[in-house]
């Protein structure tokens, strides 16, 4: 086992706690029975990493093996990371029936004929997702396998979710998605989060969504804190309506949970009590950023509570409804510009 | 200040006798007022020492001795609400107009680097304190700063000592503190000097001859304070109001204790209220012609749940027009006059409420259902919980302005 190896599986012993490490070993299945018998997982890290080196060593394991044991902890725990959403576009006629093993022989041709050491691996996730690791190496050098990206791509739809692509990477990378799926240009989706179930089901609208219904009846409230009788009667229907339009906009239940939200504001000031400031010709620019650990159930309830007025504004329900999280606001133009439209850049 | 009675005792660092309670970003003394079994065993040398107005002017004084003393001695001194108005000193609630920030201000730039020895506004500018309030020191005196610097770094290795049964040759850090006097910072005769202190050890595991490193700073300053009542506190006191430290937590409360025991004062957290950062954002964006803020940035909190942060950042360029556009018509014909003129209160409301409605234009969200608690440019940061950034040595002595007045509203005397 060469140095490279070592290290990875060093890393790779300090990331996964110690409870998943059975699980994790037991299926890369690249131990024999008896020597997963002999681990002891009760140990501490270093031990650990010291005995399953020696195991490898014996079973003359190489560093392709340990970055599999790496994308098998990667695929099981999807929520570390920062992760990218891309969307293919304008897709040629046969890309609806592009299958896995097909994708598969185009991708890892085109991506070695665009760099000459790249190490790919691709697996298929249950769900329909086609898992790609890819560890970057030049002309010169070997493949880095401690800095890989991961593409994960679910066939039949456009989007393609990365981690970490550099700057030097990604016309590669994209040109080899693009062809291997048959559509003809990638587009940068603006979306990103550290959750990927979140984004993806963001995405994929996997969430519960509520639509407007001609007869609204009022959505059950999950915490019914009952302060003031009088108060509650009272605003009943109000708080009802509230709730209804907080959850058309945003969904109910449980929403996936994205941390941030950045708009790019480039509009005109305009206030009646303010004539200097409307009466000026540049934009008024700024930028506004929303955090939170998890940021829809706050809009969501800041909508509900009366904090933002309903119905809500279409620059916040863009969140959810086009699924992206990075929008840059101009002005419609001359006219009847006290409307907003969200355009992409 | 009862906690005074029991001078060995450690002491926390608020007078935990009196409660400041805020409502409306007042405090409410008189609802939670001190009546602390403590003042009735008032050990007689300090009964003498304390400032005979340390008891809300509308409470009846439990202690004996102290209701004794009150009416020997007419002429009391008034408390810093009461000075301001009035009307405090004969209803139970304090007056509500007295207590409250200066409504306008100077805003002149003054260019202190001539003034001010260059190694301490160093140290002064680009590094974040945080703050606390402290009451007047009794018995301080600015020509006897070897002395306390003594006296301090005795008493911090005395403290971290303890516990130790047996003398531990060598491992022991030995902490050199140094109290210096910053001529130059102030602008008027009644202001304290200010007072610099530091605190210099070797890391725990550093070799012979490597040198002590700076592990503590921290300041004391009155920078334009009341003078109404920086002229009634009784000859012996010294009013240096405000507090800021940077550096480890142990050594902050360290040398708040000494202070406490020393000069019979008492510490507090200062947080900077929503109205002192309003006038920060105006502030700081006024200076933008003189030296270019770069961005103004606000952090609001929102209060639901989760908790929303919403970070807005404003190009420097259209702030600033903003704030132009705000501001009320100049009287001032020269253009001298114009730079400095004062800006009052309605025009830092009135910025804030534009920008706020620019908000609410494209997000339908009120800030004001927020809490705003964070502003920052690129002459500086300041946070609710107290912690502030100078990063222009033109603009000190206005943030510190300020931040005295702050202090002293503060403070529960």
């Amino acid at each position: 086992m060469d140095n490279t190896a070592k290290r990875l599986l060093q890393r790779l012993v300090r990331r996964i706690p110690s409870q998943m490490l059975k699980t994790t070993l037991d299926k890369w299945s690249r131990l024999t029975a008896a020597q997963r018998q002999s681990m002891d997982y009760t140990e501490s890290k270093w031990a650990l990493t010291e005995k399953l080196l020696a195991i490898c060593e014996e079973n003359e394991l190489t560093v392709k093996h340990i970055a599999e044991l790496e994308m098998i902890h990667v695929i099981e725990n999807p929520n570390l990371g920062m992760w990218y959403v891309f969307q293919l576009m304008d897709p040629q006629d046969d890309a609806h029936s592009v299958e896995l093993t097909q994708f598969k022989e185009q991708f890892k041709s085109h991506l070695s004929e665009l760099i000459r050491h790249v190490s790919i691996k691709i697996k298929k996730h249950t769900d329909e997702a086609v898992w790609i690791r890819i560890a970057w190496g030049d002309t010169f050098s070997r493949p880095n396998h401690l800095k890989p990206t991961y593409v994960v791509h679910y066939l039949q739809t456009p989007y393609v979710f990365l981690t970490s692509p550099t700057s030097k990477q990604k016309p590669l990378l994209s040109q080899a998605l693009v062809l291997s799926t048959r559509y003809q240009a990638i587009k940068d989706a603006n979306l990103s989060g550290r959750k990927l179930t979140a984004i993806r089901d963001l995405l994929m609208k996997q969430y519960l969504q509520v639509f407007p219904t001609k007869f609204p009846s009022p959505l059950a409230e999950r915490n019914c804190v009952v302060s003031n009788l009088h108060i509650e009667k009272e605003q009943a229907g109000s708080a009802a309506n509230r709730h209804q339009m907080a959850c058309e906009a945003f969904g109910d239940g449980i929403l996936p949970q994205l941390q941030s939200a950045v708009y790019k504001l480039e509009t005109k000031f305009r206030d009646h009590t303010n004539k200097t400031m409307t009466e000026r010709d540049e934009p008024f620019k700024c930028v506004v950023k929303f955090a939170s650990t998890n940021l829809l159930e706050s809009l969501r309830h800041s909508a509900s509570s009366g904090v933002a007025s309903t119905p809500v504004t279409p620059l916040l329900s863009s969140v959810p409804l086009k699924g992206k999280n990075y929008f840059v606001i101009t002005d419609n133009g001359p006219g009847p510009s006290s409307q907003m439209k969200p355009s992409q850049k | 200040m009862c906690g005074s009675a029991y001078k060995n005792r450690p002491q926390p660092n608020y007078c935990s006798c009196v409660v400041p309670v805020w409502v409306n970003e007042r405090p409410v003394r008189e609802i939670l007022t001190c009546q602390s079994p403590r003042t009735t065993r008032t050990h007689p040398r300090t009964a003498r020492r304390r400032p005979p107005w340390s008891f809300s002017v509308a409470r009846t004084p439990t202690d004996s001795i102290m209701a004794q003393r009150r009416s020997k001695n007419k002429s009391y001194r008034q408390s810093y609400r009461s000075c301001l108005g009035a009307a405090s000193r004969l209803s139970h609630t304090p007056g509500w107009t007295a207590r409250r920030l200066n409504t306008s201000r100077r805003t002149k730039s003054h260019n202190i680097t001539e003034k001010v020895n260059p190694e301490d506004l160093a140290l002064l500018v680009k590094t974040e304190w945080q703050l606390s309030y402290v009451t007047p020191l009794y018995q301080f005196r600015h020509t006897q700063l070897r002395s306390y610097s003594r006296q301090l770094s005795a008493f911090i290795t005395a403290e971290k000592q303890q516990g130790l049964a047996v003398e531990v040759e060598g491992a022991q850090t030995s902490f050199r503190v140094s109290f210096s006097a910053v001529q130059g910072l102030g602008e008027t005769d009644d202001d304290a000097e200010t007072v610099l202190l530091q605190i210099h050890s070797k890391p725990v595991f550093a070799g012979k001859d490597e040198a002590q490193k700076l592990v503590w700073s921290g300041w004391l300053t009155c920078i334009n304070g009341n003078p109404e009542y920086l002229h009634l506190l009784p000859k012996d006191f010294t009013c240096l109001p405000l507090f800021g430290s940077r550096g480890a937590e142990n050594l902050t409360s360290l040398v708040k204790s000494w202070f406490q025991q020393t000069f019979d004062c008492c510490f507090g957290p200062l947080e900077i209220n929503q109205t002192c950062l309003q006038w920060l954002a105006a502030l700081w964006t006024n200076c933008h012609i003189e030296s270019s803020i770069q961005h103004l940035k606000m952090i609001w909190t929102l209060p639901v749940e989760p908790p929303l942060q919403i970070t807005y950042t404003v190009n420097s360029q259209d702030v600033w027009e903003l704030w132009n556009s705000v501001r009320n018509p100049s009287l001032e014909s020269r253009e001298e006059e114009e730079a400095a003129r004062s800006i009052d209160i309605e025009e830092v409301t009135r910025f804030m409420q534009g920008l706020k409605s620019h908000f609410y234009r494209h997000f339908r969200l009120d800030l004001s259902a927020g809490r705003l608690s964070q502003v920052s440019s690129a002459l500086g940061s300041a946070k609710f919980s107290g912690r502030i950034k100078m990063s222009n040595s033109r603009y000190v002595l206005t943030t510190l302005t300020l931040l005295t007045e702050c202090a002293l509203l503060k403070m529960p005397i």
